[in-house]
C-alpha cells in the first residue's frame, strides 16, 4: 500500500488538532486534580463517548475485525453479552458507591472501603499492566504499519508516543477525554464507509449468508454444542465466563474506563455516563466485525480478494487494512489509516492517564510522600506521564525482542484480573465483608486461575501442573478459569470475612449499599433516569441478539 | 476551551473540504474493487457532520 501526498496531509491535520486541543486546555490546568481527576467538570455526552472510545484501541479493531473474518458474526457476543450488560450494572448500581465515595481512583475506593494492602495490591497489579498493556498496543501498532505502509518500528511507535505525551502533558485527562471523543468521531466515520462498501461489494447480508457457511452469520443458533461452532465455546461458558465474571471484572472495575466515568460535572452524569455509552458500543460489531465477514464473503466471489496468508491459516490481522486497500481511493485512505492510529492513540492515552492517576494518588502519596503540597502532586502527576510514556514505550520494544513474554504478560493479567469483580460485588453489597477477606479473597481467586491454567490443556496451552481436562479451544479456556478465579475469590473472601472483625457501619456511610442515601431523582426527566436508559438498551440488545441470533 | 463542538466541528469540515475536493477534481480515481467516487460521498458525510458540530456550537454560545 502506497500513500499519496494528500494521505500524509490528512495525518499531519489530525496531529495538529489533537495537539491543538491539548494546547487550549493547558490552561484549565491549576491543581492536581484538574490534571489527573478533570476536576469532575466534563460534561455526560463527552465522558460518555470517552468512555467507549478508551477501550476502542488499535488492537480492539485489528482483533474485532480479524475475530469477525474468523468466526463471523458470533464474535458481536464480545460485545452484546460481554460488555452492554455490565456497563449497565456499572451506571445503576456501582456509580453511586464510586462518585458518592469521592474517590479518586478505584483503587482509592478500595482503601476507603477496605483497607491499605486491598488498595496497594490493586493500585500496584493495575499500573504494571496499564504500562504492559499499553506497550503491547503499541507493538501492534508498530508491526502493523511496517507490513501495511513499509514505516520502520521505531518510526511509527516513537512518533505516535510523542503525541500522546504532548497532549496528555499539557492538558491532563481533560485532554485525553476530549481527544478520544475527537477520536471517536474519527473512528466512526472513516470505518464505517468501508463497512457499507464491502458489504454491498459482497451482496448485502443476504449475499454474505449465502456464499458462507450458516455458522459465519448466526450469533446463538450454534452455541449449544462447543463442537458445533469455530470458537468452541458453549453457552454457559460464554454467558457465565465472558458475560459476567470477565465483562463485569472489565468495565465494573478497570479504573481505566470507570475514570472516565468520575471525570463527570454530578453524580447523575456519572451514573449516565456508560449507560449512554452502551448505545453506540451495540453498534461498533456492524462497522468493525461485519466487514471481517464481508472479507470472507468477498474471498469466495472471484474478484481478485484475497487475505494474505501466514502459516498454515490466513492471517486475519490484515482484514482491516487489506479491505481499506482495496475499497478506499488515496484521500479517504488517508482517512481510514488515520482513523487507525487514532484508536491506537484514544487507547494509549486512556492507558497513561489512568496510569498516572494511580501511580500519582495511589503509590506516591500512599506510600512515598504524604500530606505534601498540592502543587508538589501536579509535578508528580506531571513527571508521571513523562516516565508512563517512556515505559510504555520501552515496554512496546521489550515485546518487539522478546515476543513469548507477550503471551506470558497478558495470561498473568488475565489471572490477576479474573477474581475482581467478586472482591467489588461484595465489597459494595455486602457490609460484613472485611479487608482481610477481599485481600485474601483476590490472592487465592488469581491462585485459582493460575492453578486452572496449570491443570488444563487447549491448543497445547497450559497444563504445566499436568492435563485433567482439555478444552476445545483457549477461548473456552480462558472463559473457564475465569469461572473458577471468580467463584474462588467469592468464596474465600465470605469465609474470611465472616472469621475477621467488621468494621463499624458508621464508617462505610457512602461506600456500601444499605448505609449510603441513593441519589435523588427528584426533577429528573424520564430520558435522563438511569433505569429507563438501561432498559431501554436492554431492549434494543435483546431485539439486535435475536435479528442475528 | 470548554467546548469541544468548536474543534471537533472544525476538524471534520476541513477533512470534508480535501475529500470533496479530491472527489471533484478526479472524479475518475477508483479504489480497486469499487465503481463509487468513495472520497466524494465519505466527504459530503464530513462536511455535513462538521457543519452540525459548528451549528451546534454556535446555537450554544
Amino acid at each position: 500500500m502506497t500513500l499519496a501526498r494528500v494521505d500524509y496531509l490528512i495525518f499531519a491535520l489530525y496531529f495538529g488538532f489533537v495537539l491543538g486541543i491539548g494546547w487550549l486546555l493547558k490552561k484549565r490546568v491549576a491543581t492536581s486534580e484538574d490534571f489527573l481527576t478533570s476536576g469532575r467538570s466534563v460534561p455526560v455526552w463527552i465522558t460518555s463517548l470517552a468512555f467507549i472510545a478508551a477501550n476502542m484501541g488499535a488492537q480492539e479493531m485489528i482483533g474485532m475485525c480479524a475475530s469477525g473474518a474468523k468466526y463471523g458474526i458470533m464474535t458481536a457476543h464480545f460485545y452484546w453479552v460481554g460488555a452492554i450488560p455490565a456497563m449497565l450494572f456499572v451506571g445503576v448500581f456501582m456509580m453511586p458507591f464510586y462518585y458518592g465515595s469521592r474517590a479518586r481512583s478505584v483503587p482509592e475506593y478500595l482503601k476507603l472501603r477496605f483497607d491499605e494492602k486491598t488498595r496497594t495490591f490493586n493500585a500496584v497489579t493495575f499500573a504494571t499492566m496499564t504500562v504492559f498493556s499499553s506497550g503491547i498496543s503499541m507493538y501492534a501498532l508498530g508491526l502493523l504499519f511496517g507490513l501495511v505502509l513499509g514505516w520502520s518500528f521505531a518510526s511509527s511507535v516513537l512518533l505516535s508516543a510523542a503525541i500522546v505525551l504532548v497532549y496528555t502533558y499539557l492538558g491532563g485527562l481533560t485532554s485525553a477525554i476530549y481527544n478520544e471523543v475527537l477520536q471517536f468521531f474519527l473512528i466512526v466515520l472513516g470505518f464505517s464507509p468501508l463497512a457499507i462498501l464491502a458489504v454491498a461489494k459482497a451482496g448485502g447480508w443476504e449475499g454474505m449468508a449465502s456464499r458462507l457457511p450458516p455458522v459465519m452469520t448466526h450469533s446463538w443458533k450454534y452455541m449449544s454444542n462447543s463442537a458445533e461452532n469455530p470458537m468452541g465455546v458453549e453457552i454457559f461458558g460464554l454467558v457465565a465466563g465472558l458475560g459476567f465474571v470477565l465483562s463485569f471484572g472489565y468495565w465494573c472495575t478497570d479504573f481505566l474506563v470507570v475514570q472516565r466515568a468520575l471525570a463527570a460535572n454530578s453524580m447523575s452524569g456519572a451514573r449516565r455516563t456508560p449507560l449512554i455509552a452502551a448505545f453506540p458500543k451495540m453498534f461498533v460489531p456492524f462497522f468493525v466485525i461485519v466487514p471481517g465477514i464481508a472479507a470472507m464473503a468477498l474471498m469466495k466471489m472471484g474478484l481478485g480478494y484475497n487475505l494474505p496468508v501466514k502459516g498454515d491459516s490466513y492471517n486475519y490481522d490484515l482484514a482491516l487494512t487489506t479491505l481499506m486497500a482495496q475499497f478506499y481511493p488515496s484521500g479517504m485512505l488517508g482517512v481510514g489509516l488515520t482513523a487507525l492510529m487514532a484508536s491506537f492513540m484514544s487507547g494509549m492515552a486512556g492507558n497513561v492517564t489512568a496510569f498516572n492517576t494511580v501511580w500519582t494518588y495511589d503509590i506516591y502519596q500512599g506510600h512515598i510522600r504524604k500530606g505534601a503540597a498540592d502543587s508538589h502532586y501536579l509535578r508528580v502527576g506531571r513527571l508521571t506521564t513523562v516516565v508512563g510514556v517512556a515505559l510504555s514505550v520501552g515496554a512496546a520494544f521489550l515485546v518487539q525482542l522478546y515476543n513469548n513474554l507477550m503471551d506470558l504478560l497478558q495470561l498473568v493479567f488475565a489471572f490477576v484480573n479474573a477474581p475482581l469483580f467478586a472482591t467489588f460485588l461484595l465489597g459494595m453489597f455486602w457490609k460484613r465483608t472485611t479487608g482481610h477477606g477481599a485481600f485474601s479473597g483476590l490472592l487465592a481467586g488469581t491462585g485459582a486461575a493460575a492453578l486452572t491454567h496449570g491443570l488444563t490443556v487447549a491448543e497445547g496451552k497450559g497444563g504445566w501442573l499436568g492435563a485433567v481436562h482439555q478444552f476445545p479451544s483457549t477461548m473456552a479456556q480462558n472463559f473457564w478459569i475465569a469461572i473458577f478465579a471468580w467463584t474462588t475469590c467469592f468464596l474465600v473472601t465470605i469465609l474470611v470475612s465472616l472469621l475477621t472483625r467488621p468494621r463499624p457501619v458508621s464508617e462505610l456511610h457512602n461506600l456500601v449499599y444499605g448505609v449510603t442515601d441513593m441519589p435523588p431523582l427528584g426533577g429528573a426527566r424520564w430520558y435522563q433516569r438511569p433505569g429507563v436508559l438501561a432498559v431501554v438498551v436492554l431492549v434494543v440488545c435483546v431485539i439486535l441478539n435475536i435479528w442475528f441470533g | 476551551m470548554g467546548d469541544l463542538r468548536t474543534p471537533c466541528g472544525l476538524f471534520f469540515t476541513a477533512l470534508g473540504v480535501i475529500l470533496c475536493a479530491l472527489g471533484v477534481l478526479f472524479p475518475g480515481t477508483r479504489a480497486p474493487l469499487t465503481e463509487t467516487n468513495v472520497n466524494l460521498y465519505s466527504g459530503i458525510t464530513m462536511l455535513v457532520f462538521g457543519g452540525v458540530m459548528l451549528w451546534l456550537a454556535r446555537r450554544s454560545a
